[in-house]
């Protein structure tokens, strides 16, 4: 017997969701084709030069699919096991990151190492998803418990304010996301699911006048209406909007779209992404997007199902969560249905950090899904 | 297995654990992307054609909003230009309409209001269009009348694409003397705007062209702002998205003095006589600031404001005495001037001490060179017994060609070993003076280097078609010649007025400048020139032995008429002889350079005229100067 599980566990790779996989490498190939056409004014080098972001991302993501591998093949109650390390190096990072991050658009989420830049709350992440998962499990996996609740509650607490102070308030709200939907999974009563709701609605003046940037208020109110300040704020909604509408059923076409191409839109190859593609490939290339995120979602759905114990079972939901509100949030984004955060388009936007965290997360749940039979305890 | 489930495997319930709410996930995500989806249906699919007809009329306007241009001063802060707007008519090649007849409609109503043909507005715009500059405003009527650029500003909003714009114009109210100073601004030419335009220039923003306006361009230009503004398909405003105010360029304050300016080119426009061209450098040998520095003739540069200034550029350029070109910056032989300098050289090298006596008792030397010819080299008058005072008081040739190349064969040593040696040493000192290169004058301009022979240099520029293999050889005469600041030495009055001040100081070799400082717009002080000064590499002692030489020839030398009642001047004359290519007759340039006071200079002056000798028309004038100057200038 080893330490964490059966030997021969690993009987063959076969258990391995290669499904689950493939959605994931057609939305990098998706991401690529966008990624190219929202460059094409500002890159103008070589194609075959590691300056050019279609190079660079599909090296950052040839790198993070290698990660996926490795991480399947450990077993993910070897994470769980350090979950509480992973987690304090990701506090200190966040820590450390106050003094000498990278500050941009004013906001500090970055550590600069020359030509990689580093996001500690990517990493922070994952971190969080295995602690949930191990302190919920160690409480037998039953958050109707007020006291396990609370205990998730303050696992996840400083991570969240510490990505709130930088600030990043998408990846704040990614991490309530997660704690919510796994406590969720682990059967919150709805009694408390209410009780958390009220405390909430209760404390949003508070936190909406004493907490909640200028910008952020800025960048909500001018979501209620958009075409009230085309001045500053608003030109970005204004721009995506008018992009993704005017693309239509069918497009303008990959490359031919005049908001992508005419540099109307701003940081196009990342957080308005999408909105590239509403304009160029319309509604059936938004669609397609739409299917291959279904696909993926659902089939992480179904390593959490499948899961052979609970910690397996929470970790596989934790990601899931995390992979689809990234999603929502950033094409409510671009549909102007949700203030501008600056969050990435998981799988699509250009981004190292990004890309590997989400194969990291993708290589624990294989590691799920190829032992589940090894652990099943239901 | 299904692609998105596995209803095989029921997780059950632990023992005392909830069912996992695994299903709820499969909810949200069907419940957020049906939400995503449908809005996006909204936007595409219900409103898109909405949405497609704004993103066609969505264009984007970068406006370049030129800022005002500094202003420059004189020394004592009075400006030297103004800056004033004239109105001009614009058109916008992409915002016209696009029948050919509509658009020939409006040029015809154009040609009523402002008078330019109809057809000349045509190719302005179709020249634009085919450069590729259709959304470049082009300028169709410039310098308008009050009158008619208010009517056009009233139909303009009728008439797509024409717009009426103020361009920014400069004045020199200071008069014609300024001009090679001040140089002017000007349209960029298509290499300039190449360059220009990524500093943000916009294609009809004026740059300086020469002088102080084009050497000081980026301090005097100020920061553009810019305005991005969303238009319709009209070029009308739909909003302002961005928009940063211009930022004034800063000011210059020059160590030009106005006042002794204009009467240095006065005095010298009023004593021209038969000479055409003059120049004159007043410059301080403590700082190596100019106080003024004069060409004549000079041109007006107010005309380069001008609509079209074509006509009046033309005369200047068909003028023959070139009154464009800064006759204080352009080489000519500096004659006797020079020898001030051969003195150092020699004083420096040995050959000859402060009481070396020769005896110039003819003006005709005559001695048998090395290759057995006999040589004649000529004095201007019998001197007799002189040493190093009186050969620079009374400027000797006889005792400057002994001086300099020696005479082989009868003991007396030149300057080195050999003529060619002696050429070359003579040529270090002269280069340690300034000469041979430019000085660095902070304006604009063809500054000449002027011309330091030597036997390397004479082989390789008399080399050719055009001349004899004899041409590349080096005389003894080449050297003789040098020393007296003649045959091929070429000089610029300020090279000259330089040199001066090294000598005045004891031995400072200073960088001159026309600027002193660099002001904000509030008059503050930027930044201040700080004197940048070499030392030429001659002692102390052999200047001031100069010096005395050239205070000697105020007293009762050949250069007396420079003298003044209560100041103590001295100065060196130079009449350089030249054959006129026109008639074949030799004449004479007249120079003259020199300082005051005596014990402490706090000036140093150097005049020119391209006819004329040096101690009749260029001592006195230079005397004129220095009054003028200790009067109203001196601190």
């Amino acid at each position: 017997m080893s330490r964490f599980g059966v030997e021969g566990t690993l009987r063959a790779w076969d258990r391995f969701d290669a499904i689950l996989a493939l959605a994931a490498l057609a939305l990098v190939g998706y991401g690529l084709v966008l990624i190219y056409s929202g460059s094409l004014g500002s890159y103008d080098g070589p194609s075959a030069s590691l300056q050019n972001p279609v190079v660079r991302q599909g090296l950052f993501a040839f790198i993070a699919i290698g990660a996926m591998f490795i991480i399947s093949r450990i077993d993910y109650h070897a994470l769980l096991h350090y979950a509480w390390w992973l987690y304090g190096a990701s506090i200190l990072l966040l820590l450390v990151l106050i003094p000498i991050g990278q500050t941009e658009f004013g906001s500090t989420r970055w550590f600069d190492f020359g030509p990689v830049q580093f996001q500690p709350s990517e990493f922070a992440k994952i971190a969080t998803v295995l602690l949930l998962a191990r302190f919920l499990s160690e409480q037998g996996g039953d958050a109707r418990d007020l006291r396990v609740l609370g205990g998730s509650l303050a696992i996840t607490a400083p991570v969240l304010l510490l990505v709130f102070t930088q600030p990043d308030l998408g990846t704040s709200i990614i991490f309530a996301a997660i704690w919510l939907g796994m406590v969720v999974v682990a059967g919150i009563q709805r009694r408390h699911l209410l009780f958390f709701g009220a405390v909430f609605l209760a404390l949003f003046p508070f936190l909406w006048t004493f907490t909640v940037a200028d910008y952020q208020i800025e960048r909500i109110s001018v979501l209620l209406d958009a075409e009230e300040d085309p001045l500053d704020a608003g030109y970005n909604p204004i721009q995506s909007q008018i992009a993704v509408g005017s693309g239509q059923l069918f497009g303008k076409g990959l490359t031919n779209g005049e908001q992508t191409q005419l540099d109307f839109l701003k940081v196009k190859t990342k957080d308005f992404i999408f909105s590239v593609l509403g304009e160029e490939l319309g509604f059936v290339g938004a669609m397609a997007l739409f299917a291959l995120f279904i696909l993926l979602l659902m089939r992480g759905i179904r390593a959490a199902q499948i899961a052979g114990d609970i910690p397996g079972q929470l970790v596989a939901s934790g990601v899931v969560i995390m992979i689809l509100m990234q999603a929502y949030i950033n094409i409510a984004v671009n549909l102007s249905i949700f203030p501008v955060t600056g969050l990435p388009l998981p799988f699509v936007s250009q981004g190292g950090s990004s890309l590997l965290t989400l194969f990291i997360g993708l290589g624990i749940v294989q590691s799920i899904v190829m032992r589940h039979r090894a652990y099943r305890q239901f | 297995m299904s692609l998105v489930g596995d209803r095989r495997v029921d997780p059950g319930l632990s023992r005392n654990r909830p069912r996992g709410n695994v299903g709820v996930l499969r909810i949200a995500v069907v419940v957020l992307f049906v939400v995503l989806g449908a809005r996006l249906a909204q936007m595409q699919l219900v409103d898109g054609a909405e949405y497609a007809e704004r993103s066609e009329r969505n264009r984007i306007v970068v406006e370049s909003v030129s800022p005002t241009r500094g202003l420059i001063y004189d020394r004592k802060g009075q400006p030297l230009v103004t800056n004033s707007g004239s109105f001009a008519a614009m058109i916008t090649p992409s915002f016209l309409p696009e029948s050919p007849t509509d658009r020939y409609r409006l040029y015809l109503y154009l040609e009523d209001l402002l008078g330019v043909p109809a057809l000349q507005i045509e190719e302005a715009v179709t020249a634009a269009e085919d450069r590729g500059q259709r959304d470049l405003p082009v300028p169709i009527a410039r310098a308008l009348d009050r009158p008619v650029a208010l009517m056009l500003q009233q139909v303009a909003a009728d008439l797509p694409g024409v717009t009426l714009s103020v361009e920014p114009r400069r004045d020199y109210p200071g008069g014609a003397e300024f001009s090679h100073i001040l140089g002017y601004v000007g349209p960029q030419s298509p290499d300039e705007w190449r360059v220009l335009q990524e500093d943000g220039y916009a294609f009809n923003e004026a740059v300086g062209k020469v002088g102080v306006e084009a050497r000081y361009e980026a301090i005097l230009r100020g920061v553009p702002g810019r305005a991005i503004r969303e238009v319709d398909a009209f070029g009308d405003l739909v909003t302002t998205i961005e928009s940063t105010e211009p930022e004034g360029g800063q000011g210059v304050l020059l160590s030009i003095d106005s006042d002794l300016q204009r009467y240095v080119y006065e005095l010298l426009t009023n004593t021209m006589g038969e000479a055409t061209t003059a120049a004159a450098v007043v410059m301080s040998p403590v700082t190596g600031e100019v106080y003024a520095i004069v060409s004549v003739p000079t041109y007006d540069n107010n005309i380069f404001s001008l609509p079209d200034p074509g006509e009046e550029y033309q005369r200047l350029l068909d003028d023959p005495r070139i009154p464009l070109l800064h006759q204080a910056l352009s080489p000519v032989a500096p004659g006797s001037t020079f020898k001030i300098i051969t003195a150092a050289a020699a004083l420096e090298e040995g050959n000859i001490t402060r009481y070396t006596q020769r005896n110039v008792d003819s003006t005709v030397l005559e001695f048998i060179g090395e290759d057995g010819q006999p040589y004649y080299f000529y004095d201007w008058r019998v001197h007799g017994e002189l040493d190093l005072i009186g050969a620079i008081s009374w400027s000797s040739n006889i005792y400057f060609y002994m001086a300099s190349c020696g005479i082989p064969g009868e003991g007396i040593d030149g300057l080195g070993a050999n003529i060619e040696q002696s050429a070359i040493v003579l040529g270090y000192y002269a280069r340690s003076f300034g000469l041979g290169q430019v000085t660095g004058l902070d304006i604009a301009s063809t500054e000449s280097s002027g011309v330091i022979p030597s036997p390397e240099w004479k082989r390789r520029v008399r080399s050719g078609p055009l001349f004899n293999p004899e041409d590349r050889d080096w005389y003894l005469a080449d050297t003789c010649f040098m020393g007296i600041g003649q045959g091929d030495v070429t000089a610029t009055p300020l090279q000259i007025a330089v040199a001066t001040a090294a000598i005045a100081n004891g031995g400072d070799l200073l960088k001159p400048y026309v600027t002193r400082q660099v002001l904000a717009a509030d008059g503050s002080v930027v930044s201040t020139t700080e004197p940048t000064r070499e030392r030429v590499p001659v002692d102390e002692q052999h200047l001031a032995v100069i010096r005395q030489g050239m205070r000697q020839s105020v007293i009762d030398g050949a250069a007396s008429r420079a003298a003044l009642p209560d100041l103590l001047v001295a100065g060196k004359t130079g009449t350089a002889e030249f054959v006129d290519p026109e008639d074949g007759v030799t004449k004479e340039r007249a120079w003259f350079t020199g300082f005051a006071p005596y014990h402490n200079p706090q000036v140093v002056v150097t005049v020119f005229y391209d006819l004329g000798v040096g101690g009749t028309k260029a001592a006195p004038i230079a005397a004129d100067i220095i009054g003028f100057f200790m009067e109203n200038v001196a601190p």
